[in-house]
């Protein structure tokens, strides 16, 4: 294991693993509930770790991207209204996270927000066209370590640490209405979805594949999920702690998804608006590469298609005919002129939906000794697979009558 | 079984109207009301950038803008309050839009409590 391949690769971790779901979600989770939800976030968090090393080991070992499994385990006739859904999911989370580079570039710029949109695909698709893929994951996840600065941020400001550490532990807050109680239920369902986007696990297996990665790369596979995850996971709790403590307390429930910026810019003034600012527009960058992405790598498998950046663009037409018209249409969804924090709404819905019939083949196969030999599930994953595969499953259960119940969060 | 629930939930969804429908925009409205505050107040320390400042009241406004179109009850109480919110100016004194955040907050209280 070369420990610079190791480090470069938590820190892509870390820098990539807030969204714009998370951004909005863990700031709104923050100033309505305090540190109450902060368990949520850590839950997904262990979930996704537990389902990414998972995905990445079957990668590195049966050498089998998600689709291509889900299309032999589900059936045809399953696995299409699978793929359906997580095409649809996936394009949203895309437009959201378009519409979220946009809105942050006119923060920084002040020039027309659709121009910028437009501005943004383009410099996506050159990024993506020109970067071999190892760069392309890199370059957008360290440069969204800047996201850095929200974890200064909430030391700087002094929290209530004994406050914080208990909403590590799962709970109720005590006296809410049930009106409360549904939100509290919503947001717990919402931040389950942001942080474990099904994306994020078609992404990084396929990511596994392009690399060529076999069973020397199993330690760095759970290194980078344990770890760079984790740590990912820490900048999301800290934007809802600094929200929990700067925001709750004088009625700002972040409507928009700028305000956040302010948590960085309380302490710090414009040099933390900044680095805040810049963070954002690189972590949502590199979440707008990996929706873009994983929507082109769902397709190319499911039907068989030649795929991957390792190959040239004329190499794999369809692959990256894919991927260029799923950013392209992104940018159609952002110009018609829809609000990102619906794009946002929409596609934590769409996704949990999506996520149970995603992990399900995931996680037979990486059980399976016929494939997956020594490397197959051993007891412990097995059990938190389970775990969580019930987990996502009540979610997906609870989240349409949830986001009716709450009106999307709104009360 | 679950189409029937759905179905029920769907009605019940849509069957909401007057006040209680509108709470979810008066909450919107206070809370946007209290970030405008917050922003101005940094901005009087310093602490931002014209161009940010600038951005966010163009949003804010707008988001505002949403809520009020999309009350049921166009003449209520929180409607004026929230059309007073959009006839200040962009560099209100923090204080002021405070105090309509906090006159917001009360009514979204009353509509939850009703």
């Amino acid at each position: 294991m070369n420990p610079l391949e190791l480090t470069l690769g938590i820190m892509t971790a870390v820098g990539g693993f807030v969204d714009i779901s998370e951004l909005v979600f863990a700031a709104k989770a923050g100033s309505t509930f305090g540190y109450a939800l902060i368990w949520a976030f850590v839950l997904g968090t262990i979930g996704m770790s537990v389902f990414g090393e998972m995905s990445g080991r079957v990668a590195a070992i049966a050498k089998q991207p998600v689709f291509n499994l889900m299309r032999h385990r589900l059936g045809l006739k399953l696995g299409l209204v699978t793929l359906m859904g997580s095409l649809i999911s996936t394009l949203i989370t895309c437009a959201a996270e378009v519409g979220g580079m946009a809105l942050i570039l006119n923060y920084l710029t002040g020039w027309p927000y659709p121009l910028l949109a437009l501005l943004s695909v383009i410099a996506l698709i050159a990024s993506m066209w020109i970067l071999p893929f190892k760069w392309i994951e890199r370059t957008y996840g360290l440069l969204g370590l800047m996201m850095i600065v929200f974890a200064v941020a909430l030391v700087a400001i002094h929290p209530p640490w004994a406050k914080l550490a208990g909403g590590i532990a799962p709970q109720v807050p005590p006296g809410l209405s049930t009106k409360e109680l549904l939100n509290y239920s919503y947001f717990i369902v919402a931040i389950l979805s942001a942080v474990m986007f099904p994306y994020e696990s078609y992404f990084y297996s396929s990511g596994g594949i392009e690399e060529g990665w076999g069973a020397k790369d199993l330690l760095t596979n759970r290194v980078t999920c344990t770890v760079g995850f984790g740590l990912g996971s820490l900048l999301a709790i800290a934007i809802l702690a600094s929200s929990a403590q700067l925001f709750g307390p004088i009625n700002v429930s972040p409507e928009i998804p700028g305000t956040s910026a302010l948590e960085a810019a309380t302490p710090f003034g414009k040099a933390g608006l900044l680095l805040a600012l810049l963070g954002m527009l690189f972590a949502v960058a590199g979440a707008a590469v990996e929706t873009c992405m994983s929507n082109a790598y769902a397709v190319s498998q499911f039907f068989g298609w030649e795929w991957g950046r390792h190959a040239k663009p004329s190499e794999a037409p369809r692959f990256t005919v894919a991927w260029i018209a799923v950013m392209l249409l992104a940018l159609l969804i952002v110009l018609t002129g829809v609000d990102v924090m619906s794009l946002v709404e929409y596609a934590v819905l769409f996704s949990i939906i999506v996520l149970p019939l995603t992990y399900l083949p995931l996680m037979l196969l990486a059980n399976d000794k016929s494939y997956m030999r020594e490397h197959a599930n051993r007891w412990l994953a097995k059990a938190l697979g389970w775990l969580f595969f019930v987990v996502v499953t009540a979610a997906a259960v609870a989240a349409i009558p949830l986001y009716l119940l709450t009106s999307g969060g709104g009360g | 079984m679950a189409r029937k629930l759905l179905l029920l939930l769907l009605t019940l969804a849509s069957c909401s109207k007057g006040p209680e429908a509108d709470l979810q925009y008066v909450s919107d409205a206070r809370s946007v009301a209290a970030e405008w505050a917050l922003v101005n107040e940094q901005a009087a320390h310093g602490k931002l950038t014209r161009t940010y400042v600038d951005s966010m009241h163009q949003w804010l406004r707008q988001q505002m803008q949403t809520d009020s179109s999309s009350l049921s009850q166009p003449k209520s109480a929180y409607a004026a309050e929230i059309a007073a919110v959009l006839d200040q100016p962009d560099d209100a004194a923090p204080a002021q839009l405070r105090s309509y955040a906090d006159r917001l907050k009360q009514i979204e209280d009353s509509l939850e409590s009703a």
